[in-house]
């Protein structure tokens, strides 16, 4: 404490330095007048009382500066001078200061914007408790079911059974919680509520969910292990943001909503900050324990009680002192046992895959990533941009820096003649780029704050439910201390040459001319600044131009479909209790109803229309060939399958090539048909005769359950894997139901939920809404309808990102051409300014003002053409690490590589030729008097 | 009359002892008082007390206070803290302790 107390008496001192300073004068004062007084008693004139008394007192001035730096703030004063000497010189050259303020500022600001989504994507963790405790199983996230007993590189997803196994068995976990992988959307009304069912995303969570992570309700209270127990009340946790939306009303803790139509009773809130354990950009509204899964309709309904569905995530608490790797090795012995107590359920390709089967714990702080693997490669992107950008910022900056150094020599130079320390002339130099670095930062925070809102509203505009999407635009402190140390580095990359250059100031140089001098300090930091900046511009530009050559082609891709006059309706028949034959005549009362509506053309419905980001797979088994081996659950080989109504392919605008389409002839009682794209009859067939096979699915047992009556146009479904040619698919008579051969159940009753009904809309036409939802409601008003827009835009969706990142990096790829444009014409014109008097010369010798431009243009241009040589490399290196992002586009694509350098060149020729027509219009006699 | 330098190091220890023995005194009064009980063999430059005053302020052995002097002047009167009090043991300790040395080493036959 004591030293406390002395760092008070400095600070006291340092605010009170004034009265200070002045009581000390006082004090010293009388010292000297008491003395003299004693010497004048005793018998001296008082001229010599006074200088006697001087004599014994000391040298005052330097007593008194003693006296003051014995409190240790002279450090402190000088930075104070030093800073009110920078303002007063930044005041007096305005244009100076708000040019490199706002140049800064744009750097700083996209570098900005861009951390604050790196941090809060891919840095932040879970507002929990204690987020270094949690460990999440799984290297990585696995979307979102896995059956049989064995998982492909590593056991990510668990079923109940395990769940409860790995739950009872493994002391090194406080708590380990459990919970639905993939993120559904339940339909949801309020008891007693006028208005119809909406969707809500939401997840079903085990009991002790809430205390693993460590959190407690806002309101109400949140779920127990005493809910998720089999026959327990459903009871269900509702988001803060869904609560606030039903205007934080308290009576919500208590009532009653009936999810997916099944009552659940709401106890409790959960808090504002928590947006549940996966970043992602529809976070859950409702939270429901394990056990009333069973409680939900058949479609939801199954997966609990099923040893080998697995559909659920881990994450656990360790206790504190704990080890992960001892937790991660006794969780593997506890899955072989497991996978062994089941070893009689096992298919052979799983019993001989049982040596294999392991699994890994990783740090779970943070949530499950999957957002963050989504987007990880793409925000790198952008950070390497930004920086790119911000470093030519630097340079721009550093060289407006060296031409005012350039034009203050004269005054540092007599500085350094009348004795000034060369330590304090770069300290004053500094201390001015730190205070335009720091203001330049503080215009860059705004910069960023608007430009995240403008990426996440381009990139997230419609999420799903009202959670809204958990990334904060507003600086947090990691974003600030961010923006500050970024400011200080390009205070200290842009303010140390010019701070340098005022060290090779020769105090001679005060006493000539300064227009006489020949000296040409600092001529060739500027120039490699300007190859520098060159040499980035290209870099930024060719990036940009691949991104948007491969955004472009992704668009115009063919896709396989129509996309104009289409219109997607997306309902969801699964929330209302039709029985499984009533399907059929469901769907044609539909598309009889909505085929009256004038202006439409046709309407056909399907599981899943084209890219809206849902499909099913499953491994197929062509008659007369052997079973699928072990082989067939890879990736690789799967399938993707879609069920559709007749009058499906004309809907879509997919051009049938052999054979027919799914059609009316199809129905529950006749041959089960599909239709296979090209892309399966050339993988399964060779292209030849497929029209009249047979084949099957190993999992309904049979090879025989479909005969091929038509090959349709490869058509675009999955919305990923767009650089990789399109899959095999087939499709599949709505009005038929499989059945597997040992049981005789029907295999897939969920795929008779059909989601999307396509309308062709009549060119001219238009169809409104109200009128779409008038014709359905006129078939089934309980039948939800999730949304209603153009195929056109489900596609355009798809691409957003792509779009996005292609757009940020061409405007960045712009900002930095104009930069290294201004930075070249600065430099040109500087020099244009140093040669006046040679050019007069140049001019009155006889030189032709042709001869002149091309003299200081060649000179501009050479520096560009270097920067160029540099660049190019450095761009083909940027390309490769687009590398995925560019959808099969060659990073090497010499079209876009060329345009880059032909824009640039062009732009800084420019740049060049400005000052060099001017220099070619001096006037000789003028410059030659100019001295 | 010839006037000796005072030994460095010693100045804390001869304002700490003066302050002791004197209770309040401003600087001029130091001066004198330190320069008078050493029957005016010790002479210190004025001047230097006031910056060992302040370091003795900042290290909290002394406090400061203005007051009046007899001739109605106001000046600054230092007084001892009680940290002072224990820093002036320390220093009397540590200089019997040298002089003690030095007077066995020049005694030494």
């Amino acid at each position: 404490m004591y030293w406390l107390r002395e760092i008070a008496r400095r600070l006291r001192m340092l605010v009170h330095r004034r009265q200070f300073d002045a009581d000390l004068e006082e004090e010293m004062q009388l010292h000297l007048e008491l003395r003299q007084q004693e010497h004048i008693e005793s018998g001296m004139t008082a001229d010599s009382a006074r200088a006697a008394a001087r004599r014994r007192f000391g040298n005052v001035t330097a007593l008194r500066e003693k006296s003051h730096m014995a409190w240790g703030w002279e450090w402190f004063e000088s930075l104070l001078y030093d800073t009110r000497y920078a303002l007063r010189r930044l005041r007096k050259s305005p244009s100076f200061t708000i040019t490199v303020v706002l140049t800064l500022a744009l750097g700083i600001g996209a570098t900005t914007s861009i951390f604050t989504l790196f941090y809060e994507v891919l840095l932040k963790s879970l507002t929990v408790a204690n987020p270094g405790e949690l460990y999440r199983l799984g290297k990585e996230a696995r979307c979102c079911y896995w059956g049989g007993y064995s998982q492909e590189n590593e056991y990510s997803l668990v079923s109940y059974d395990l769940y409860k196994r790995f739950r009872g068995h493994t002391q090194g976990f406080a708590e380990l919680a459990a919970f639905q992988a993939s993120d559904p959307l339940f339909g949801v009304q309020r008891s007693g509520g006028t208005e119809s069912a909406q969707s809500y995303p939401g997840e079903f969570v085990s009991g002790n969910y809430f205390a693993m992570f460590g959190i407690s309700a806002y309101a109400g209270r949140l779920l127990t292990s005493t809910d998720d127990q089999p026959g327990a009340p459903a009871v269900a946790v509702m988001s803060y943001r869904l609560w606030q939306q039903y205007g934080s009303d308290p009576s919500i803790v208590g009532s009653v909503f009936h999810i997916d139509n099944t009552p659940f009773i709401i106890v409790g809130v959960t808090p504002p900050s928590f947006f549940g354990d996966t970043l992602r950009s529809d976070p859950p509204d409702f939270f429901l324990p394990l056990n009333s899964e069973t409680l939900m309709p058949q479609a939801d309904a199954g997966d609990l009680n099923q040893a080998d569905q697995y559909w659920l995530d881990l994450i656990g608490r360790i206790r504190p002192g704990t080890e992960s790797a001892a937790i991660e090795a006794q969780m593997r012995v506890e899955l072989k046992q497991w996978l062994l107590s089941h070893q009689s359920e096992m298919s052979a390709n799983d019993r001989a895959k049982l040596p294999e089967q392991t699994l890994f714990l990783r740090p779970g702080g943070s949530g499950i990533t999957s957002m963050r693997a989504e987007y990880e490669h793409w925000l790198q992107i952008l950070m390497m941009v930004s920086a790119f950008v911000l470093l030519i910022v630097c340079a721009n900056v550093a060289n407006l820096m060296f031409v005012r150094g350039m034009q203050r020599r004269r005054e540092t130079s007599l500085s350094v003649a009348l004795g000034a320390h060369t330590s304090r002339l770069v300290r004053q130099a500094l201390t001015e780029s730190i205070l335009l670095s720091l203001a330049g930062g503080v215009t860059g925070l705004l910069v960023a704050f608007a430009g995240t809102h403008l990426i996440l509203f381009f990139a997230f505009p419609s999420a799903r439910g009202v959670a809204g999407l958990p990334i904060h635009a507003s600086p947090s402190m990691p974003v600030l201390l961010f923006a500050f140390f970024v400011s200080l580095v390009a205070a200290v990359a842009f303010g140390v040459a010019p701070a340098w250059m005022t060290t090779r100031v020769d105090p001679i140089e005060a006493l000539r001319g300064m227009s006489r001098s020949t000296a040409r300090a600092g001529a060739l930091p500027r120039k490699m600044m300007v190859v520098f900046q060159a040499a980035l511009s290209l870099v930024l530009l060719a990036a940009s131009g691949l991104l948007t050559t491969a955004v472009h082609r992704l668009e115009n891709q063919r896709f396989g479909f129509l996309q104009e006059q289409r219109t997607i309706v997306r309902i969801d028949p699964g929330l209302v209790d039709y029985q499984p034959n009533q399907f059929t005549i469901l769907y044609d009362r539909i598309r009889a109803s909505l085929s009256t509506i004038p202006g439409v053309a046709a309407a056909a419905i399907c599981q899943y229309s084209p890219l809206s980001g849902n499909n099913w797979a499953s491994s197929v088994w062509l008659d007369g060939r052997p079973a699928p081996g072990p082989d067939a659950g890879k990736v690789e080989n799967m399938v993707y399958w879609d069920r559709v109504t007749p009058g499906y392919f004309s809907a879509i605008g997919t051009q049938i090539i052999v054979g027919r389409g799914i059609s009316e002839e199809d129905t529950a009682t006749s041959q089960h048909v599909a239709v296979i794209n090209e892309a399966f009859a050339k993988k399964y067939f060779n292209n030849e005769n497929s029209i009249g096979q047979y084949f099957g699915r190993p999992e309904l047992g049979s090879s025989r359950n479909y005969k091929i009556v038509g090959v349709v146009q490869n058509a675009r479904y999955l919305d990923f894997d767009f650089d990789k040619p399109i899959v095999p698919f087939f499709f599949l008579a709505e009005a038929q139901h499989d059945v597997v051969a040992k049981t005789g159940a029907d295999s897939n009753p969920g795929s008779h939920h059909l989601h999307d009904i396509i309308l062709v809309v009549r060119p001219g036409a238009t169809v409104s809404a109200a009128e779409i939802r008038q014709a359905i409601i006129s078939v089934d008003p309980r039948l939800p309808i999730e949304s209603i827009g153009t195929l056109g835009e489900q596609v355009s969706n798809q691409f957003r990102q792509q779009r996005l990142i292609a757009k940020l990096s061409s405007f960045f790829g712009m900002l930095s051409l104009v930069l290294a444009s201004i930075g070249l014409y600065g430099v040109t014109s500087y020099n244009v300014g140093q040669r006046t008097a040679e050019i007069g010369v140049c001019l009155a010798l006889g030189a032709t003002p042709a001869q002149v431009a091309a003299l200081v243009a060649r000179r501009g241009f050479a520096l560009v053409a270097v920067g160029l040589a540099v660049g190019f490399p450095l761009a083909l290196a940027v390309g490769k690490f687009l590398g995925s992002q560019l959808y099969g586009l060659s990073p090497y694509d010499p079209a876009t590589t060329f345009l880059a350098i032909v824009t640039l060149s062009f732009s800084t020729l420019v740049a060049a030729l400005i000052p060099a027509l001017r220099a070619s219009r001096i006037s000789p006699s003028e410059a030659l008097r100019a001295e | 009359m010839h006037r000796d330098e005072i030994p460095p190091g010693t100045l804390y220890l001869l304002i700490l002892k003066t302050l002791a023995r004197s209770g309040e005194l401003h600087g001029y009064e130091i001066a004198n008082s330190i320069q008078r009980i050493s029957d005016d063999v010790l002479q210190v430059e004025e001047g230097s007390l006031y910056p060992a005053l302040q370091r003795m302020l900042i290290k909290g052995w002394v406090t400061a206070k203005w007051g009046t002097t007899a001739g109605n002047r106001r000046a600054r009167y230092y007084q001892l803290t009680a940290a002072g009090r224990k820093q002036l043991a320390v220093e009397m300790s540590q200089f019997e302790r040298v002089i003690g040395a030095i007077t066995r080493v020049i005694e030494a036959v």
